[in-house]
């Protein structure tokens, strides 16, 4: 799109449809409270924090969101979206069910280093910001307890597992994230791919079966040959 | 045993239970009344949070709980963040003390790690107000005290690790240096979103679940599941 490569107009001179540039102002608004949150912590942010860092006017923020519940609100459902979005669209067409996690998990993680202060909002910061948001966290939970919970069919004692398990799982996998995030390098998520592989799919297949796929880690099945 | 003038950190009802001393005159030592004044505040800032949340909480609501003055508040602390960290604390040393206690009591590992949980979710269930602070407010208080949770969190790891000791190659070979933060991670969520969901009753009946989970890297699920399922 032209717009990309536009430098910003000055205000008032901008010839660009007015849907656009709400989306855009959104975005900002959105990306900007996701820094400060990460930064400060929920509670402490302010609405003013939020459009100092956005370089909006404090109209603009009001004209978007009713209040800084209301914009978090926004923030993690897109990123809740976002990054399942990305998680459907690559195991989705996988059959097979390790590799189908696998592809899961790391269009997971290119989400969370590409995003990572909005990808805490929904992992860490939903917990401690509203009832709503704690809520659509729990929605978001249960969206992957679905794709693991499809394991207990290809496990030899798939019957005998748990019945937390998967919320455990992702509670792990959440928490090695955060951890990771903490750092400030999110660049290194990606390098996560094989020990969070092998940790989910453990339980189901055993050790040795998970490490096995953890370590092809293309992400993808293997043609055609058997696993062993 | 819990006496009144003399409340002990190593009481079974500490905190929640601590002493209450009559306001006024009592002729008590100005050290003591000093510290127990910090405990009643410290109790007081709990049942404030409980009642209001951490974000609802004012210094008015502590110090009327604890029955002290304001000004007594601002004797031992400058804000209600300060007051909050030494109430985590507090809630987080005598969990600490518990599951230290149960983990020791017992000679192999696997058992180790249930008593040791076992004892967590006891204290967990048994103390909801304080349950909800070290889980849940803990959280929405900002980020000094967000950094003790994880801190907290991560110095559970070496219960975990020792399960390493021992194990035939094959089994290491199959742990990564981030398995035991995974497990302790899972472990956790589980916990504190029952709690957050006010089911801190249920917390109880997760043992088995969490012992077969935190147990499996290490023993295999077949064993892992006998332990979980041991009386």
């Amino acid at each position: 799109m032209a717009a990309k490569s536009t430098p910003r107009p000055l205000p008032g001179q901008h010839q660009l449809p007015r849907e656009f540039i709400a989306q855009h102002q959104r975005a900002r608004i959105i990306n900007a409270l996701a820094l400060e949150v990460s930064e400060k912590g929920y509670r402490a942010v302010t609405v003013a924090d939020i459009v100092k860092r956005a370089g909006i006017a404090r109209n603009t923020f009001y004209e978007n969101f009713g209040s800084k519940e209301d914009c978090f609100l926004a923030a993690q459902q897109f990123a809740m979206s976002a990054a399942l979005g990305r998680v459907v669209e690559a195991a989705g067409e996988i059959d097979n069910w390790p590799y189908r996690v696998e592809a899961g998990l790391a269009a997971f993680l290119g989400f969370v280093a590409e995003e990572p202060a909005l990808a805490r909002t929904c992992m860490v910061d939903a917990l401690a910001a509203a009832p709503t948001s704690v809520r659509y966290y729990e929605e978001s939970l249960q969206a992957f307890v679905s794709l693991f919970r499809l394991g207990r069919d290809v496990s030899p004692h798939g019957q005998e597992l748990p019945d937390t398990l998967e919320e455990a799982l992702i509670g792990g996998v959440f928490w090695i994230l955060y951890q990771r995030l903490l750092l400030e390098e999110p660049e290194t998520i990606g390098e996560l791919l094989p020990e969070l592989v092998e940790f989910a799919l453990t339980p189901y297949l055993g050790a040795e079966a998970a490490r096995a796929v953890a370590l092809e880690g293309d992400g993808a099945p293997p043609a055609a040959t058997s696993r062993g | 045993m819990s006496d009144p003038v003399n409340p002990s950190v190593d009481s079974p009802e500490y905190p929640p239970e601590l002493a209450r001393l009559p306001p006024g005159r009592h002729g008590l030592p100005r050290e003591f009344v000093a510290h127990n004044q910090r405990e009643r505040l410290i109790a007081g800032l709990a049942e404030a949070v409980a009642e209001n949340g951490y974000a609802g909480t004012t210094i008015a609501h502590i110090t009327r709980h604890a029955a002290v003055s304001r000004r007594t508040f601002y004797e031992h602390f400058n804000s209600k963040d300060e007051c909050f960290v030494a109430a985590y604390d507090t809630v987080m040393t005598e969990l600490r003390e518990r599951v230290d206690q149960a983990f020791n009591e017992e000679d192999e590992w696997p058992q180790a790690i249930r008593a040791g949980l076992a004892a967590m979710l006891e204290f967990l269930t048994a103390e909801p107000h304080l349950a909800r602070l070290s889980m849940v407010e803990a959280l929405v208080a900002g980020p000094v005290v967000v950094e003790r949770y994880d801190a907290a969190i991560q110095s559970l790891v070496p219960y975990f690790e020792a399960g390493r000791k021992g194990r035939s190659a094959e089994v290491l070979a199959g742990l990564s240096p981030s398995t035991e933060e995974a497990l302790i991670g899972g472990m956790v969520s589980l916990i504190s979103r029952r709690i957050f969901a006010d089911r801190t009753e249920e917390l109880e009946s997760l043992l088995p679940d969490l012992v077969e989970f935190t147990l499996t890297p290490y023993l295999g699920s077949a064993e892992a599941a006998k332990v979980a399922r041991a009386a």
